[in-house]
């Protein structure tokens, strides 16, 4: 188990293109973190070169102690898992999960030929591997199928053959790039927990990456928000959703989005650039991006109260319905009750849904 | 939908014809290699009607002809039989081996120049072989190759163009992800080729292995140039020396027998490559 730690990692891409800007992360040893964010932020690429796959145009990766810019993948003592798996079609499960231990056998087929020492050596870390394969496939419980080809596979099974392929090779670090995201619903949530199980029995560092927030907070211990190769914030999933660094990390994280509203405290209320007025929740000062979570917003129904529906989705334990409240447009999220499209309805804001963002460019976070 | 017996028949008939008419050489031959010599020379000469099969066939027109062919019974003929499949599986080794590194190389390396020589490459294609065959004969000569099968053999050692250009298509549809799963499991290019991309190039390797064995294997011009004295020669020269030596119409029989024995591997590969190599020209077009 090892910790990772980036300083000022830079990649750019032939034409000037820059995956990852000045990165510094420090990964803590044997947490699950998360890199998350939308497409193109530059997440695989961070992911990427911690695995060796690319080389940073600038910086320093360490793994454990060691500096690892110019060491090859193989030494790395990381293990990846693929997208798409990156089973080798024409190798069985079995031989699939030898493979990476039998690339790093310390004896020599030929030697073995002609010296009888190399060849018990040999035969001894043949039975070696055997036994690392077994328990592994014990593990995952991929034990049954050992013989088959991966296009006999179904999709679930795959994935646990591409995760015992990192498995077996017990690495210090298992970099897990968007494994989860060729399957389907009922099955992604299956794998979540066992990914999670997996994690609490290894303790390793397991670096994941994935551009669903759900998928992040569930599965993380610590996130790595990220936007055009820079990271915005670096927390806890609690600390994420409850204080988010800015007005990006606000609408990432959180289903559905936080609603944010742009205007201006004025007078103890807070009017927003559209014309409408909202109660002031917190106090604050000048232009600002009021940012309201959708959990935050109590409805009730209430003839001639301050709000408007103007559509509503249904989702059986819940709802979300979008409201005009004063003018201002924002979706809540709420226990189902009888609201129909059109209906007025009164609403309060739950102050700790509420945060005040700058309304510059970056829109940094407001400590109240 | 049920099938209607008189489209059915209507379809076939022209499929039925044009195989027939394929078909006509190799029944010619067969039945001409089971005549009488004087059967076979008045098919020949005077246009006699052959009948479907002959009355009696001479089998011993084999065994005949394998015995008479060049100066030494039999052994003219095994020398040439040992050539043709020593230089046929050296080429197929040699082309694959190296056709298939160098289109991975064209495939999936980035290095300078790499567009350009890939063009270079393919340019190599338009040159007509009658143009390379002179220096190229000057070359041999002067390593002192001329009379051994290595002029046959090393330059498949060399790659080929349009065999790389096939490699090349093939590999680059292989998805990346591999590779790099092979690198980090710890192979270096020449790992990655031989362990993943190599077995997984199967549909190309058929197509290449049985175009190569039939242009070697019947191959007449290299082996006449460069090969003169009779142990060395490779059957289709020695089919022709059979020819020349009985002069002409006389025995052909004999040649048509001979003949039948050369071609005879060819269709034994090709019915057991079968599924590889339709498998092999489909493949790029449906490959998803």
């Amino acid at each position: 188990m090892a910790e990772v730690r980036l300083d000022s990692v830079t990649k750019v891409f032939a034409g000037d293109v820059v995956a990852v800007a000045s990165c510094n992360l420090s990964i803590p040893d044997g947490q699950f973190t998360v890199l998350v964010g939308p497409s193109g932020c530059g997440k695989s690429t961070t992911l990427r070169m911690i695995a060796g796959l690319e080389a940073p145009t600038d910086g320093t990766i360490h793994i454990g102690d060691r500096v690892v810019n110019d060491v090859q993948p193989r030494d790395r003592n990381v293990a990846m898992v693929f997208q798409n798996y990156a089973l080798y079609p024409h190798m069985s499960v079995e031989r699939n999960l030898r493979f990476p231990l039998e690339r790093r056998r310390a004896t020599s087929f030929w030697k073995s030929l002609v010296s009888g020492g190399e060849r018990i050596r040999r035969a001894t870390e043949t039975a070696a591997i055997a036994a690392r394969v077994a328990e592994a496939a014990s593990q995952l419980e991929i034990d049954g199928y050992l013989h088959r080809l991966p296009r006999e596979l179904s999709g679930g099974q795959r994935q646990r053959v591409a995760l015992g392929r990192a498995l077996v090779r017990d690495p210090q670090v298992f970099l897990l790039d968007e494994p989860l995201s060729n399957l389907d619903a009922r099955l992604r949530l299956a794998m979540r927990t066992e990914l999670r199980q997996l994690h609490k029995r290894l303790g390793a560092t397991m670096i994941h990456v994935t551009h669903d927030q759900e998928e992040a907070m569930t599965l993380g211990d610590v996130l790595v928000v990220m936007k055009d190769g820079v990271i915005h914030q670096v927390g806890s999933p609690a600390e994420i959703y409850e204080r988010p660094a800015d007005r990006f990390v606000a609408s990432f994280v959180g289903t559905p989005p936080m609603n944010l509203i742009e205007g201006s405290f004025q007078g103890g209320v807070f009017r927003s650039t559209s014309g409408g007025v909202l109660p002031a929740p917190t106090q604050g000062d000048g232009e600002a991006v009021l940012g309201v979570r959708p959990e935050a917003i109590r409805v009730s129904a209430s003839p001639g109260g301050g709000a408007q529906v103007i559509t509503i989705e249904r989702l059986g334990d819940r709802m979300d319905a979008l409201l005009d409240v004063g003018g201002v447009r924002m979706t809540a999220r709420t226990e189902p009750m009888e609201l129909d499209e059109g209906d007025t309805c009164a609403v309060e804001f739950a102050d700790a849904g509420l945060h005040v963002f700058d309304a510059g460019e970056q829109g940094l976070r407001r400590e109240n | 939908m049920r099938p209607r017996p008189l489209a059915a028949l209507l379809r076939h008939v022209p499929l039925l014809i044009g195989a027939a008419l394929m078909l006509f050489p190799l029944w010619w031959m067969l039945v001409v290699s089971l005549e009488t010599e004087q059967r076979a020379g008045m098919a020949m000469v005077a246009g006699d009607v052959l009948n479907v099969w002959p009355e009696d066939p001479q089998w011993h027109n084999y065994t005949d002809a394998m015995r008479d062919v060049g100066s030494t019974p039999w052994i003219t003929f095994l020398d040439a039989l040992a050539n043709s499949i020593v230089v046929t599986v050296s080429v197929i080794v040699g082309t694959v081996l190296s056709c298939s590194l160098v289109g991975f190389a064209f495939a999936r390396i980035r290095f300078r120049g790499r567009g350009g020589m890939f063009l270079l490459m393919l340019a190599t294609m338009m040159l007509p072989a009658q143009v390379t065959m002179i220096p190229l004969f000057l070359l041999f000569r002067s390593l002192g190759w001329v009379d051994t099968l290595l002029p046959l053999i090393v330059p498949a050692f060399f790659g080929s163009a349009f065999n790389i250009f096939l490699y090349r298509q093939f590999i680059a549809g292989i998805p990346e992800a591999l590779l790099e799963a092979g690198r980090m499991d710890g192979l270096g290019w020449l790992g990655i080729w031989w362990r993943i991309v190599l077995p997984l190039c199967r549909p190309v390797t058929a197509i290449v292995a049985v175009f190569s064995f039939i242009y070697t294997w019947n191959d007449f011009m290299s082996p006449l140039i460069y090969l003169h004295s009779e142990s060395n020669q490779t059957l289709a020269i020695a089919l022709n020396s059979f020819r020349t030596q009985f002069a002409g119409l006389e025995d052909v029989h004999l040649l048509m027998a001979l003949s039948v024995v050369t071609m005879i591997l060819c269709i034994l590969l090709f019915l057991a490559a079968q599924k590889q190599f339709i498998e092999g020209l489909g493949s790029g077009a449906v490959k998803g």
